[in-house]
Parts: C-alpha cells; structure tokens; sequence
C-alpha cells in the first residue's frame, strides 16, 4: 500500500515541476517585458506576476482536446498548455511572425493550434462565445471540455450574467474561472460586488467553488473535480480563484496612487514561493533543482527575447487582410490609395 | 425542380428547411423560434422536424443568443441565430461589432465565423418605436459585416442561402413589412442568389431609383402608377454594394433618387450618394435627391407618415425632372 501509494506520488513528479517550471519561466518572461516596456521596446503590457499558480493549476487538469477562451492575463496558462514562448513575445512585438500579424495591441495572443481562443478586448465578451463553443463540442460529439477565464471587474458585466445563464440552463461541459486579483485596474473587488464570487453560482443553480488561487495544488484539485464535473455532463461550475495582483494593472498604470496593500515578489504570499514549499515539502525538489529551473528560465527567456525583437515588421498589406475571407471592392480601393 | 407560390416568411421557412436538412453544422438559435415556430413564424415546424438540439429556444438575452452563435461559428458550426425585432439587437451589439466582426481579423485568419444572423427589419407591422426601426446603418459602418435584404420571397430564400454558405457573417435583414404582402413561385430546393450582385427591377432612361429592401414595392408601384421612364435599382446586399449596376445606370440616366426607410442623417442612402459623386459627378443632370424616413424614432399612431410614400416620391421626381 505504502510503496504503491509512493510510486504513484512519484509518477507525479514530473507533472508538478513542469507546474513549477511554468509558472517560472512566465514570472521570468514578465519581468522582462515589463522592464523592456520601460526601455522602449515594447508598447504595452498586462503583467501576470500573482496569477501563475492559478492558471497552471487549471492548465494541469485540462487535457489536450479542451479548449481555453482566455483573457489578456492568461500566459502562465499559455505557457503551461505548451504554446511556444516565441507565440507571445512575437505578439507583444506585434511583428510579422506574430500569428495575428500585428493586429492586435499587446496582451492579445491567439494560438488555434494549442486551441486558445484569440483574446479580445472588451471585457467579459469571451463569456457567451465559450458557451456556444461548449454548445458546439458537445454537438459534435467531442470530449472535450471548455474553461473560461476572466477578471473579478468582469462579474459585473451582462455578458458574464449572460454566459453563466446560457450555461446552465444548457447544462454545457464548460468551467467558469474568476481570476480575482482583487483589483479591476483601481476599483476593489470589495466595491465591484458586495457578495463573495463564488456565491454567484447559486443564482444559475450551478456549484461555485472558492480556490486558493495562490496555491497551484490547490487550485489543480479544484480545477480537476470542476472539469471532471464538466466532461461527465453534469454542467458548469464557477471557481473563484482568490490570487492577487501583484503588478500594476498594466504598464500604463500606478497602482500608488490607489492601493498599498501590496503582495511582494518573494514574501509568504508570492504563489513561486507557495510553490517552491510545496514541492519541497513533497520532496519532488530541492533548492538546487529548483534554482536550475529558474536559471533556465532567464537564459530561455533572454534568447526567445532577443530572437524575437529582431523579426521585422509585418508587411503593411497584412494590416488590411483577413477582414473577410476575400477583400471588398471598397478596401482594394481604400488600400491603393494608402500604399 | 418543384415549386410553389410563398410569401416572403414560407421562403425563408423553406431555406432553414433545406439549410437544416442538407448540413448537420446548422443549428438555429433565438427567443421562441422552437415551439412556437417565432413569432413571426419564419421557422415554423422546424423544431419537430430537427429536434432541439438543432432548433434551440433560448433564454431572453440578445448578446447571448449572438455571443453564444460566434462561439458555436468558431468551433465549426453554421449557426443561424434570430433576434425577434431588430430593436433589440442592441445589447447584442458589442458581440455583433467586437466579436463576430472581428474574430478572423483579429485572430490572423486562424479562426472564421460563418453565420448568418437574422432579424426582422422596419415598420409596417404597428409596432411602434421599439418594434420597426431601421437600423441598416449601424452594421454596414462595421468591417467584417457583410449586410443583406432581400425585397421579395424568391430573394429572400436564394439569398439566404448564400449567406449561410459563405464564410463570413451576414447580418440579414428581413423586412417584415413584407413578410405577407406578396406571393411568389419559389423552388422547394436550394437555390442560390449572389452577395453583392444587385438586380434590375425594371429598365427606363429618365431616371434611377436605388432602393432595397421594405422600400422596394413601393417605389415599383409609384413607377407603374405613374408610367415613369425609369430605371429601379434593388440593391440586395448593402455590403458590399453593387457598385457596377449602380454606376451604369447613374451613367445612363444621370437622376439619381435614393429612396429607404431609415431616417435620413447618416443613412445608408448617404454612402450610395457619396459613391456616386466621387466617380461620376460629370454624369448627373440633377442632385441626387434622398426620400427616407425622418430625423424622428418612428410612431405607433400615426406610422403612415413615417416611411416613404408615392406622394414624396413624385416630389422628388419632378424636381430631378426639372434640373437641367
Ligand atoms: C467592457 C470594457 N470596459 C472597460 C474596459 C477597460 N478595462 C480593461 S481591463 C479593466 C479592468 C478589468 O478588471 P478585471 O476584470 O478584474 O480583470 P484584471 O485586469 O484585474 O485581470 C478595464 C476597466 C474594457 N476593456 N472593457
Ligand atoms: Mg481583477
């Protein structure tokens, strides 16, 4: 029992340190562009420093048939679901081997192959598109299972109220995950909503589970029973993923100006350090294995960096394609008087 | 091929039928379509032939219906959403011009959204404010759209078919004006029309009317009614607009009136009149002239002042007629 108990323990390790790994190699890559931003070389970003436990810990439950309608957060996901490194800092760079060929400012990744739905925008609108794409798997007699990622500021638009209904009442293979930062840019969860998130499940008749989001096995096991749920058509559930933001909003914002209870990088609450404990106290790591991964990281992700600003500019066509299948007589004609 | 005589909703009843039928990916969407078969019952019947999960009743919530559409178009489905009366449409509108719009654009052309959303368009039914308007414009100033409306039961279904087996979203707009008026022999089969071919009503040399859609009967009988030597343009599709079979025509007569039911200020007769000054200014004998629904929501009591009638028409011809 003991021994059997072990070796299953041990078949698990390397499914954690890739966790670990993840969660690193994003924390390595956020460091830089925000640093890059403030040379010049990159326009804008939205760091994810604080989320990464959380996003690995779904990305661990999720099996590679199971599609993520993200939100502009969602690298550490990214990452760990196996999306090159190069398909997110081309995008930041917004360069022509950027997979929506510069289109979209920073923070908006798309990757069909890794089955990541392109990031919009407006926020909250991903909702009611993961619930037809659940709708649609479903029909068309797939297995796989839809999660859906987005903001505490985004419990408080309609279309959350819209895709949290529409799932429910069709029972759809589809998980709902509030990344609750605690902040939407300066505005507290606090005053976003008087009640916890995770209550808001209640009102669609479907389970709403509070994570520990900071926590990567916690949120893996969470994630793990909610998909499961999911996949064995016994409908949606919503997880509040309790993490914080540790960065400002984005590179454009001053978080002092609003804010000073901060999480820092390295302190009890950092999810790397919550995770380094943790691996270590299941002796799946040492501080030496793990001060290897981290090494790795800041080599892989200067490299993939300096690769990748090196790739020039998409050509000035791309920025007019793809705005239908075949280009209207209208933007031919538009087109040719500006290039 | 058989047929027989519909009107405007047995065609498109007819085209659902036959879309259903001949592609499992299309699926229809929106609030009371199933058993009730719509409440205009442009999708009667369609539920007991295809089943639920095909034909689905949704709950009352327009950017959902939409959102949901999109999701359902990007993971490989023909979904045919209907919104009830266009007026509602807009909740949906972040969805329709942020989302549907967008997504192959955005996504480098690794995603598409085929899908056809329908809704019912204009006055004529009593509705009032908030069951008649004519929102054309709002999607034909959105890239990524592509804008339908059809005049007549034959259209109706050949265009509708088109739009579902294209690969980008149409917003079809169906003017439930005419949704009973006329009858008209139509396929039982498919059948298609093209996107952005307009078609020729009628041939003349005094002058041209463009119109579409709820308009296009009643330009066609003012004509008639008044023997007018004139050529009458039904555009079809808004977007992308036929720009040929306007241009030669404008060449040809040199009078141009436009005539639709949407309020004047921005409307889509605006952009016909723009188009056709810019390449062909030296043709025209007379201003392009514009008979449109007023600067004002459009009234429940008194709608017979609202739209387009033969009265404002003949003013418009006479003072093209009298410019030199
Ligand atoms: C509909 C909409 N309104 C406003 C904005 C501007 N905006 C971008 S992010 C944001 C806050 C979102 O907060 P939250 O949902 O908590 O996500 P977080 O950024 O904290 O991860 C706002 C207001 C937007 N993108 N979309
Ligand atoms: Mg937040």
């Amino acid at each position: 029992m003991e021994q059997q108990k072990k070796e299953k323990t041990e078949s698990e390790k390397p499914r954690y340190i890739r966790a670990y790994a993840a969660m690193v190699l994003s924390r390595t890559l956020d460091k830089k562009i925000v640093s890059a931003q403030r040379q010049g070389r990159v326009g804008f970003y939205t760091p994810t420093m604080g989320q990464e436990a959380l996003q690995v810990g779904i990305s661990m439950a999720l099996e590679k048939e199971d599609y993520v309608y993200g939100y502009y957060r969602d690298v550490p996901m990214m990452l760990h679901r196996g999306v090159p490194i190069e398909t997110i800092i081309n995008q930041i760079m917004g360069n022509s081997a950027d997979t929506a060929k510069g289109r979209q400012m920073p923070s908006h990744y798309t990757s069909k192959a890794m089955h990541f739905m392109s990031v919009q925008s407006p926020v909250a609108s991903n909702l009611p598109l993961a619930a037809g794409a659940a709708y649609a798997l479903r029909y068309l007699k797939k297995k796989s299972v839809v999660v859906t990622t987005f903001g505490d500021g985004a419990t408080s638009t309609p279309d959350f109220h819209a895709g949290m209904n529409l799932a429910a009442v069709f029972k759809l293979p589809l998980v709902f995950v509030c990344e609750n930062n605690g902040y939407a840019i300066s505005l507290p969860v606090e005053r976003q909503t008087p009640v916890e998130i995770s209550l808001k499940a209640v009102a669609y008749g479907m389970p709403g589970v509070k994570a520990d989001g900071m926590n990567f096995v916690e949120m893996y096991n969470a994630a793990k029973k909610a998909i499961h749920d999911a996949r064995s058509g016994n409908g949606p559930t919503l997880i509040d993923a309790l993490s914080y933001r540790m960065g400002p909003h984005s590179t454009s914002d001053d978080p002092s100006k609003y804010r000073t209870d901060e999480v820092k990088e390295g302190s009890d609450r950092d999810p790397l350090v919550i995770g380094e404990k943790l691996l270590i106290s299941m002796e799946f790591a040492d501080d030496k294995l793990l001060e290897k991964i981290r090494n790795e990281a800041i080599k892989t992700v200067d490299e993939k960096f300096d690769a990748c600003e090196k790739i020039p500019p998409p050509d000035p066509m791309t920025a007019f394609q793809d705005v239908y299948k075949n280009m209207t007589w209208m933007l031919e004609e538009e087109v040719k008087d500006i290039l | 091929m058989t047929s027989k005589p519909m009107n405007m909703v047995q065609a498109l009843n007819s085209a659902l039928d036959n879309l259903l039928s001949s592609d499992d990916r299309v699926i229809l969407l929106g609030e009371d379509i199933g058993i009730d078969g719509g409440v205009f019952r442009v999708t009667d019947g369609l539920l007991a032939k295809y089943g639920a999960e095909r034909v689905i009743d949704t709950p009352l919530v327009e950017l959902g219906i939409v959102g949901m559409a999109i999701g359902m178009a990007i993971q490989g489905l023909r979904p045919i959403p209907e919104i009830q009366f266009q007026d509602f449409i807009y909740t949906a509108m972040d969805q329709i011009i942020n989302q549907m719009a967008k997504i192959r654009f955005r996504s480098g052309g690794e995603y598409e959204c085929p899908l056809v959303l329908r809704t019912p368009y204009g006055g004529g039914v009593k509705g009032g404010l908030y069951h008649s308007q004519s929102g054309e414009s709002y999607f034909a100033h959105t890239a990524g759209l592509t804008v339908v409306t059809p005049s007549n039961p034959y259209d109706a279904k050949g265009l509708l078919v088109s739009a579902a087996q294209g690969d980008d979203p149409v917003i079809f707009l169906e003017p439930k004006r005419l949704y009973r008026t006329a009858k008209q022999e139509v396929p039982d089969d498919l059948y298609k029309i093209p996107i952005g071919k307009a078609q020729v009503l009628q041939t003349g040399n005094d002058l041209t009317f463009i119109t579409y859609g709820s308009m296009v009967p009643t330009v066609m009988d003012t004509v008639k009614k008044n023997n007018l030597d004139a050529d009458v343009l039904d555009l079809r599709t808004l977007v992308p607009v036929d720009k040929n079979a306007i241009m030669q025509s404008v060449q040809k007569t040199g009078r141009i009136i436009i005539v639709h039911e949407a309020p004047r200020t921005g409307g889509f007769g605006a952009e016909i009149s723009a188009m056709i000054t810019e390449r062909g200014i030296d043709f025209l004998y007379a201003p392009i002239l514009r008979v449109t629904g007023p600067d004002s929501p459009i009234p429940y009591r008194m709608e017979e002042y609202y739209a387009p009638n033969e009265r404002r028409i003949m003013n418009a011809v006479k003072k093209v007629m009298e410019s030199a």
